[in-house]
């Protein structure tokens, strides 16, 4: 859907774009760097009435709100279960080293419905977003351990992801930004019983806990409080693209339309607690900046393969090519020929749609990009850090 | 971007708004974040008489006139606030000490805010009640002040804070406002004062400068001001249990809720009603759905401070620890005579005497566990809610200090309730003297777990014991009938004639829409001698074809009570009329029951009719059901009507067709036993008063006439018809009545005890069954014994109960003892409200009028069944506690030699029945002879042999010669009866 909606622009005009952010450095329409993001303004809690909200306007006009509602769900129990009598009955370091081994989640724990106006909600283009959103929070199984309650239960999460203005621009880094702001604000409510009991909850709304518990102290502090609890994020998809040797970032609807290639790259904040050694070496060298790493990456089907290609000057009849006037057939062969070259070989100033896969090489740069220290990906979450979730 | 959050800076009008945010939790376990925006304003009054600002904002009617105000403008003031003061009450103060506020010497102008009331509401429903109906009493001038909606008085929580801190912030802030804004209206301007039992909550007042006081001081500041002392209880220090030390505390802790929760969804704990034995204070049971029987609960500490009637959670003991139900009859007077109320904390939770009584029954069990007598056992492990109510008792004798008697100290002595069921209670007072040998009103306030007692505060007084008054009183309270007089609201709802109300002359009357003229039947009606309040009349009369037209006409009370005015509301809240022996507690005004719905004879009444048609062999062949007119042509009473049908001089048409319906009324019975119902009994006798003083006289079993098997068969037959007719028209919503079958285990004992004793068998299968082998259970030469057995026969059953058809499949809708498919009550509604919903169902059943969403809502008609299930029943027991009273007042100072049968036998006593009085008492083995003889008990054989100072051999059925005399029991106050065995036969 919006990644291969019709681009109203010409041969020439895409050629033209293609060839400004072959440039080095590329020059982009809007005139912004090739790593800088549009601006954006966000906020939080919109929605009194959800566990957690987030609305972010993008400077080109488009929108998303997402929502987070919480249900106490009963956890469907499975064989390997100790049966309840020991937990109950068994004495308490008993009940406590099983919680910490059975922390678990499930896939299923977490529904997200993705709405985009204007299309069906089993659009091909609505179905591949939110697999992709919700691949990024699934993939690693760390998401869903926050939702675990006790053996008995979880928390199931709704997630609703709206996009409120029309589809201006692939809406993936919006819906992305948004949906890791609402996470970051979500709250659940504070348990009061123990162990496997049928959960109890304090009725105070205030005491209620992040899903993404804040560090105890800000970043003013030195590693041995700030770090000592590593705080982890939601994971945030970026949208990056390639031209030529270029690689850009948050694409425009247009700029995405002489991509050579598109990727939505999901990164997330390690929290792994194994490599806290070498985090802490990290840490020292590169003081403020997160410990990221790659959750997926999914290649995306650029509109510009859909372009109508250009034709060169040398095969167009309204111009040289046939004014010699061809009569026999052997000219008409040669025309053929030249055709055919037209669709194979690159003419300088001719907008030819993009062919082929993406190749490992510029992946693997592409890739390289996103996690790079001070690169983007940090500087979004930095950003995001800004925003007031209260 | 402009936000999309309410931003509270830029609104005009964000002042006013402010929202609630917190979770919550519903029963089948969904936990939602609930927001809730709250609208704040101005306009609201402090409605003190003294303010002008707020008389001109204040809310105006709909003809422009401001409401008037309520707080007086000249308040009554106190030792400290010479000047005049309102009162601001905090919840506990409301919650542990009504009534106080509703003592008529004091507490005046007093401003119950919203934040108390309906924190009131949500702890304790009755308290809330009773706080509304003061608030609507005009003398008494209570204001409910809406402070969550005014601007000044509204308090946002702030992180941290639990609830209950929030609210007490509440009231704190209300009361500054108070102070502040009635300063303003002149110099000398009331005070407003808290008042507040929580320590906590009176010492931050004190830091923000607010008057506050704890009950206790502030009564002392009042003019007589020492008699309210005692109706308050402690200070609460919410810390005070922590300050203990863990040695001391008596009880096992309770689990917390959410592990009751899941405990009790999982099947490891079990949940039900808590009772008492009647026989032994420290045994208790209680009946939960994952056992076929009945759990045990036995001892002080499984029991677990839990009170006769309680909801509680309890744990299955293991296996082992299973015991069989005591044999031993153990009295909580006798066993805790000497205990000291003053000096109990830190003594042990079982004293040396209880665990003397509890050895001899483990030693019991011991003997013979390979048996698989044991039943399982279980501990109390939590509360869900406490049923405490108000408790009558008197002051135990023993348990004051001489130094108590003279002096005005605050002195802690116990009560004994009349309930044997109820602990005694430590109450702390200082009017001792006073109060000895009085009939007094307490409650409960707590049960720590370091008390060995539940601790109360006194009410008030009733009057000295065993005066009639205070007696009467007593057992009303006791058995919650509610007794005060029909509000006026109520008595507004009678029709304006009064006495002088009359079937309207004329027919074009809409009160003769729709009703068939019957006022040419030769209709009468049947009842007890002085009955007033006449529910039903009959008529037969012979048809051309042979047949037999026979009608029975009730009272259309459903003409008078309209559903859901006060007067329903009223009737359906008391659910029955309630007969003492010498008083009748109406459900319905006097006016009404005994006079405009009473089928009063020579006058003409609206009723409602059943009428039949019936063959020679009373099979039905049709059946209608009207709204009509009659005019009864004569009141029999039972023995009037029986004389009239045996005089064969009487031939006229009326006495003819009393013998009509006494002829049929043989048939329907023979047919109802054939089907098997039961003919149960119980202990039925009246009370001869004299009829100046009304003083009992002498006591009678009540006789049977045939007359009165003659008005029941068709009753009976009415209800039944009628239970089918409303069953058919509202599947879902019917009233009806059901009697369950007993489980059999019900009368595992009774049947062994017969077996054993008698050689008799019991079969109890199907109902028939039980009716046949009933019959068969007769002792030649003891023609009492068939009625003995039928007696107990009566205890082992399920009690009948009102429900709504939509609640139970059909086959439950079975009426066991009448062995009756379908059954209801509805011919008796003058004195049941069962009856008066059965009358307007019936009434819409057959489109006499339209179905009224009262008589069609389901969650209504459950409510209303399950409160006159529990009035039905107390009704029952108030009237046989009644009896039991007037029974020993007139055996007063009379000593009887009586026949009795031994109904129940215990290792250390035995239950003997007589007859002749309808009464039962224990004889104990310490009754017997002094010293108290030497005994074995045999309980296969369920004999018990003394032998030392007095030999005898007493066995279960066994006729015994006992000698009645009337006695004060020193440590309940009853004066009661006595039985002291002469012989065995």
């Amino acid at each position: 859907m919006a990644s291969s909606q019709h681009v109203l622009l010409s041969p020439a005009e895409l050629a033209y774009l293609h060839a400004s952010l072959s440039l080095t450095p590329p020059i982009r329409p809007d005139g912004r760097s090739p790593t800088q993001f549009r601006p954006l303004v966000a906020e939080t809690g919109i929605l009194p009435g959800t566990n957690g909200s987030a609305r972010i306007c993008f400077a080109d006009g488009t929108e998303a709100i997402v929502g987070v509602k919480a249900e106490v769900e009963r956890t469907r129990t499975r064989h390997d279960f100790p049966s309840l009598d020991e937990g109950a009955e068994g004495d308490d370091d008993d009940l406590e080293d099983n919680q910490h081994d059975v922390v678990k989640g499930d896939n299923d724990w977490v529904e997200m419905t993705v709405e985009i106006p204007g299309y069906r909600d089993d659009d091909a283009g609505t179905v591949f977003l939110s697999a992709m959103l919700s691949e990024a929070l699934l993939a690693d199984g760390e998401f869903t351990k926050r939702l675990w309650i006790n053996r008995r239960f979880h928390w199931k999460l709704y997630l609703d992801i709206l996009l409120i203005s029309p589809p201006l621009s692939y809406p993936l880094p919006l819906l992305s930004l948004t949906t890791h702001l609402a996470l970051l604000a979500t709250r659940l409510p504070r348990l009061k019983s123990e162990g496997d009991e049928d959960p109890l909850f304090d009725d105070d709304w205030a005491a209620a806990a992040y899903l993404y518990p804040r560090p105890a102290a800000k970043k003013g502090s030195k590693k041995t409080t700030s770090f000592a609890t590593p705080t982890a994020r939601p994971p945030v998809t970026l949208l990056v693209m390639a031209v030529g040797n270029n690689i850009i970032f948050d694409p425009s609807k247009e700029e995405l339309a002489v991509a050579d290639v598109a990727l939505a790259v999901s990164v997330g904040e390690s929290s792994n607690p194994s490599s806290s050694t070498a985090m802490d070496i990290e840490t020292e060298e590169t003081k403020g900046h997160h410990n990221l790493r790659i959750l997926s990456v999914r290649t995306i089907d650029p509109p510009s393969r859909l372009t109508p290609p250009g034709i060169p000057n040398a095969s167009n009849s309204a111009y040289g090519a046939n004014a010699a006037g061809a009569k026999d057939t052997e000219k008409k062969k040669q025309q053929q020929e030249q055709a055919r070259t037209a669709e194979s070989e690159a003419v300088e100033g001719v907008w030819k749609a993009p062919r082929g896969g993406a190749k490992p090489l510029v992946l693997a740069a592409l890739v390289q990009k996103v996690l790079e220290k001070g690169g983007v990906a940090d500087e979004v979450l930095d950003a995001l850090d800004g925003v007031d979730l209260n | 971007m402009a936000s999309l959050k309410r931003s509270f800076e830029s609104d005009p009008f964000a002042q006013n708004i402010s929202s609630k945010v917190y979770v919550r939790s519903t029963k089948s376990g969904k936990v939602q974040k609930i927001v809730r925006e709250v609208y704040l304003r101005q306009d609201i009054p402090c409605s003190s008489r003294l303010c002008n600002a707020c008389l001109k904002i204040a809310p105006r009617d709909a003809a422009n006139r401001p409401i008037p105000f309520v707080l007086s403008d000249k308040p009554a003031g106190t030792s400290v606030f010479t000047q005049g003061h309102y009162i601001v009450p905090d919840t506990n103060a409301f919650l542990s000490a009504m009534d106080l506020f509703e003592q008529s010497s004091a507490f005046y102008d007093v401003i119950v805010l919203q934040v108390v009331l309906e924190e009131v509401r949500a702890r304790s429903l009755p308290l809330y009640n009773r706080l509304i109906s003061l608030t609507k009493s005009e003398d008494k001038r209570f204001y409910v002040f809406f402070n969550e909606f005014r601007l000044e008085t509204y308090v946002t929580r702030e992180e941290g804070e639990s609830v209950n801190d929030r609210n007490d912030r509440a009231v704190r802030k209300a009361v500054k406002w108070y102070n502040e804004h009635l300063s303003k209206t002149s110099k000398k301007a009331p005070a407003v004062v808290m008042l507040s039992n929580d320590r906590d909550n009176l010492r931050k007042a004190k830091e923000d400068d607010i008057p506050a006081y704890s009950l206790a001081d502030y009564v002392k500041q009042l003019k007589d001001g020492e008699q309210l002392l005692d109706m308050i209880p402690e200070v609460e220090e919410r810390d005070a249990l922590i300050e203990k030390k863990p040695g001391q505390f008596l009880y096992p802790e309770y689990y917390t809720l959410s592990k009751m929760n899941t405990g009790v969804r999982n099947g490891l704990l079990h949940q039900g009603i808590f009772n008492v034995s009647p026989y032994n204070y420290l045994e208790g049971s209680i009946r939960v759905p994952a056992f076929p029987k009945a759990l045990l609960i036995l001892g002080r500490e499984n029991i677990n401070r839990a009170v006769d009637g309680d909801l509680v959670v309890v744990e299955v003991l293991p296996k082992d620890q299973w015991k069989e139900p005591s044999t031993q009859v153990i009295e909580e007077e006798a066993v805790t005579k000497n205990e000291n109320p003053d000096t109990e904390e830190g003594s042990d939770l079982i004293s040396e005497k209880e665990r003397k009584a509890l050895q001899e029954e483990a030693k019991r069990t011991l003997a013979k566990t390979t048996e698989g007598h044991a039943l399982p056992t279980a501990k109390v492990v939590g509360i869900i809610k406490r049923n405490w109510r108000q408790y009558v008792g008197h002051i135990d004798q023993s348990s004051v200090s001489s130094s108590a008697a003279q002096g005005r100290k605050q002195d802690s002595v116990f009560v004994i309730p009349m309930d044997k069921k109820i602990p005694k209670i430590r109450l702390r007072t200082r009017q001792v003297a006073e109060l000895l040998g009085k009939r007094i009103l307490v409650t409960i306030d707590a049960w720590d777990r370091t008390s060995r007692h539940p601790t109360g505060h006194f009410v008030r007084s009733l009057g000295e014991l065993e005066t009639k008054a205070a007696e009467t009183e007593a057992l009303l309270l006791e058995y919650d009938v509610q007794y005060r007089p029909f509000p006026k609201t109520v008595l507004d709802c009678l029709p304006k004639e009064g006495h002088d109300w009359k079937v309207p002359a004329s027919m074009d009357d809409p009160g003769w829409r729709d009703r068939a003229d019957l006022r040419d039947l030769l209709i009468c009606s049947i009842d007890p001698i002085g009955c007033q309040d006449i529910d039903d009349a009959l008529h037969a009369r012979p048809l051309p074809n042979g047949n037999f037209e026979v009608g029975v006409h009730i009272a259309d009370v459903s003409h008078f009570v309209k559903p859901n005015n006060a007067m329903d509301t009223e009737a359906s809240i008391r659910g029955t009329t309630v007969y003492l022996v010498d008083k009748r507690i109406d459900m319905l005004p006097m006016l009404l029951g005994t006079d405009l719905c009473s089928l009063k004879p020579y006058v003409e009444r609206y009723a409602f009719s059943v009428i039949w048609e019936m063959n020679s062999n009373a099979d039905i062949v049709g059946a209608r059901f009207t709204k009509s007119v009659i005019k009864s042509r004569e009141a029999f009473s039972y023995e009037q009507a029986q004389l009239r049908i045996d005089d064969a001089s009487q031939q006229d048409e009326l006495t003819n067709s009393i013998r009509t319906l006494l002829e049929l009324s043989k048939k329907l019975k023979q047919k109802r036993l054939d089907a098997g119902a039961l003919s149960l009994s119980s202990p039925e006798i009246k009370v001869h008063m004299e009829s100046e003083t009304s003083d009992p006289i002498d006591v009678k079993t009540k006789e049977h006439l045939p007359t009165m098997s003659l008005v029941e068969e068709f009753m009976l037959l009415a209800n039944t018809s009628v239970a089918a007719k409303i069953y058919e028209a509202f599947p879902q919503t019917a009233i009806l009545r059901r009697h369950a079958a007993p489980p059999k285990t019900n009368f595992d004992e009774l049947a062994n005890q017969l077996r054993v004793k008698k050689g008799l068998d019991l079969s109890v299968e199907s109902s028939r069954a039980l009716a046949d082998s009933l019959d068969l259970c007769v002792d030649p030469k003891e023609p009492f014994f068939n009625t003995l057995i039928r007696i107990m026969a009566t205890r082992c059953m399920m009690s009948a109960e009102y429900f709504c058809s939509g609640t139970q499949s059909y086959p439950e809708f079975r009426h066991y003892g009448l062995a009756s498919e379908i059954y209801t009550h509805f011919t008796s509604p003058i004195r049941r409200y069962a009856d008066l919903v059965a009358h307007r169902q019936l009434a819409a059943a057959i489109e006499y009028e339209p179905v009224h969403p009262a008589v069609r809502s389901r969650g209504r008609l459950e409510a209303v069944c399950k409160n006159i299930n529990v009035r039905h029943r107390n009704a029952q027991l108030a009237g046989r506690a009644s009896i039991a009273y007037y029974v020993g007042q007139a055996l007063r100072g009379k000593a009887t030699e009586e026949d009795g049968f031994v109904m129940k036998i215990f290792s250390n006593g035995f239950v003997v029945l007589v007859p002749r009085f309808g009464i039962e008492s224990l004889i104990r083995l310490r009754d017997l002879a002094e010293p108290e003889p030497a005994a074995t008990y045999d309980a296969e054989t369920y004999t018990l042999t003394t032998t030392g100072s007095r030999e005898v051999k007493v066995e279960l059925f066994q006729k015994v010669r006992v000698k009645v005399t009337d006695q004060k029991d020193e440590t309940t106050g009853k004066r009661g009866v006595k039985m002291e065995l002469v012989s065995t036969y």
